[in-house]
């Protein structure tokens, strides 16, 4: 997994992925109670969802590619695809390097721990040694700027507080193949000039980013490469500019 | 399977923080905090003795080790397996965004419990040494491998539990019941001579709890070791469950997350 020697790369062949039905089709007493004494089913018969449709892709160490695509075209489906979450029902997948994903922030936040302590937790979340998060600690602090907060249980912070904290901790160690779904963008006007310098000195350490935005500037100052999305297929793959213009065509955005 | 285990390794600050954080989720805010896992069991333990040496003409103070080495033990049996029946699906944030073996959201369920089990049992073996101090010797050695064989039979239990229960919700509810069933026949509270007496000497001899709970007994009530008996039944069901899990968890393992 963190093979110094080791290239990242993500590739990807024919792959498809389906979400069960068994999944989220409810299996009830009651729901079935209610099909047998209702005349006829009004809810319609739920089908797998096929969320990834024959995805054939390569991506090589030094690229940042973007994701794009209306909600629900396979954006995050993809990041968590090539983050090994999602099993895939077909293809091929493979995947190298060290993985680095930022989908929830703030996840395993307790509020009733305070600011520091829950450095210390994220950090082991994140896999790090308690001693590693220690010595990183005064670095993160410094970042959040949280002032004496820092030592006040969770639950005394507002919103942006909160996910000042939660960007400091999240972003303070990056990895090979970084992966991002719409984390950019935390906090007041100030705290954003701070959480972009940040999000590309994590761009510039990592290998591989792939970014899933809707927010097309970002898009395009960091990545040179994007995917477009369309119901679950891969409809545009190339420069940036161009697969912005795609993926406007596609959603019926005028070229404003 | 080594590998499993190295990921599970590699994991191991992010799963004991997980265990911690049930830990202080369960005493927060609470002024005996920690001290509650040993009253609360001693509390419930020595009133439960009283009424119940008198009922069933024990000597309270032997009787009163033996009926809190039952309820702890089976109080950790209850919360373990329907808690753990749940395991992932309490997990399922993390699930969707690390990927860890699952076995690690099932270790914490046991690891929290066990931690809860050895506060607990921290009054039986003062008891035990006050009522019955020519018991204590190098026996209660063996009263201590109670907890890793718990670790060894629980784990892979739970986890296969769990990945029942992801998909069949119900398991915690089936899970209650079936233990209520198994804790009307074993030896928790009723001594087994009362079990031998009646002629059900298999409930006895075949019931696992029996044999978990004899790990503890021996030592603290008779002074001796365990059996080999006691040790083969805990190393079976402990081999059996590995299997099982390791059999699901092959199919299961990467279709959990579907089900969250």
């Amino acid at each position: 997994m963190n093979g110094a020697a080791s290239i990242s790369r993500i590739s990807l062949s024919n792959v498809n992925l389906h979400y069960p039905s068994v999944a989220y089709a409810t299996r009830s007493l009651l729901s079935m109670l209610g099909r047998a004494v209702g005349k006829g089913s009004r809810t319609p018969r739920l089908k797998d969802i096929h969320a990834l449709k024959n995805i054939t892709t390569e991506i090589k160490k030094g690229e940042r590619v973007a994701l794009l695509g209306h909600n629900g075209a396979g954006k995050s489906t993809f990041l968590k695809v090539v983050a090994g979450l999602y099993p895939i029902s077909s293809g091929q997948l493979e995947v190298k390097g060290q993985i680095r994903s930022l989908f929830d922030i703030s996840l395993g936040f307790e509020p009733d721990a305070t600011g520091r302590a829950n450095i210390l937790y994220r950090g082991l979340l994140l896999g790090c040694s308690p001693r590693f998060v220690r010595e990183r600690e005064a670095e993160i602090v410094a970042f959040a700027d949280l002032g004496e907060f820092i030592d006040y249980p969770l639950s005394t912070y507002s919103a942006g507080m909160q996910v000042r904290l939660a960007f400091a901790i999240s972003t303070f160690i990056g990895g090979d193949v970084l992966l991002l779904d719409e984390v950019i963008g935390a906090g007041d006007a100030s705290f954003m000039v701070k959480a972009r310098a940040r999000i590309s000195e994590l761009i510039q350490q990592s290998e591989i980013l792939v970014l899933a935005s809707h927010d097309l500037q970002t898009v395009s100052s960091f990545c040179e490469r994007g995917l477009v999305f369309h119901h679950g297929e891969l409809a545009f793959d190339g420069p940036t500019a161009r697969a912005i213009a795609a993926y406007r065509r596609l959603t019926g955005l005028s070229n404003g | 399977m080594r590998e499993y285990f190295a990921g599970i390794w590699a994991a191991r600050y992010f799963w004991m923080h997980l265990a911690m954080a049930d830990l202080r989720a369960r005493w927060r805010r609470s002024f005996f905090g920690v001290l509650w896992s040993m009253l609360q069991p001693l509390g419930t333990a020595l009133l439960l003795a009283i009424v119940l040496a008198r009922l069933l003409k024990q000597d309270i103070r032997s009787y009163a080790p033996y009926v809190i080495s039952g309820m702890i033990v089976w109080d950790f049996v209850m919360a373990v397996s329907t808690g753990g029946a749940l395991s992932f699906v309490q997990a399922d944030a993390y699930i969707k965004h690390f990927r860890h073996p699952l076995a690690i959201y099932s270790l914490r369920t046991v690891i929290a419990n066990l931690t809860v089990l050895g506060l607990a049992s921290v009054p039986m073996f003062v008891w035990a040494a006050i009522a019955q101090p020519g018991n204590l010797g190098v026996t209660w050695l063996g009263a201590l491998s109670i907890y890793p064989v718990l670790l060894l039979i629980f784990w892979p239990l739970i986890t296969l539990l769990a990945y029942a229960g992801s998909r069949f919700r119900d398991l915690p509810n089936v899970m209650q019941l079936a233990l209520q069933a198994l804790w009307f026949v074993s030896p928790v509270y009723f001594g087994t001579k009362m079990f031998r007496d009646a002629k059900l000497d298999a409930l006895v001899d075949y019931n696992p709890i029996f044999h978990l709970l004899q790990l503890v007994r021996a030592p603290l009530l008779e002074g001796k070791w365990p059996s080999a008996a006691n040790f083969e039944f805990c190393a079976g069901m402990a081999i059996l469950f590995t299997i099982l899990a390791w059999l699901v968890g092959r199919k299961a393992e990467r279709r959990v997350i579907f089900y969250l």
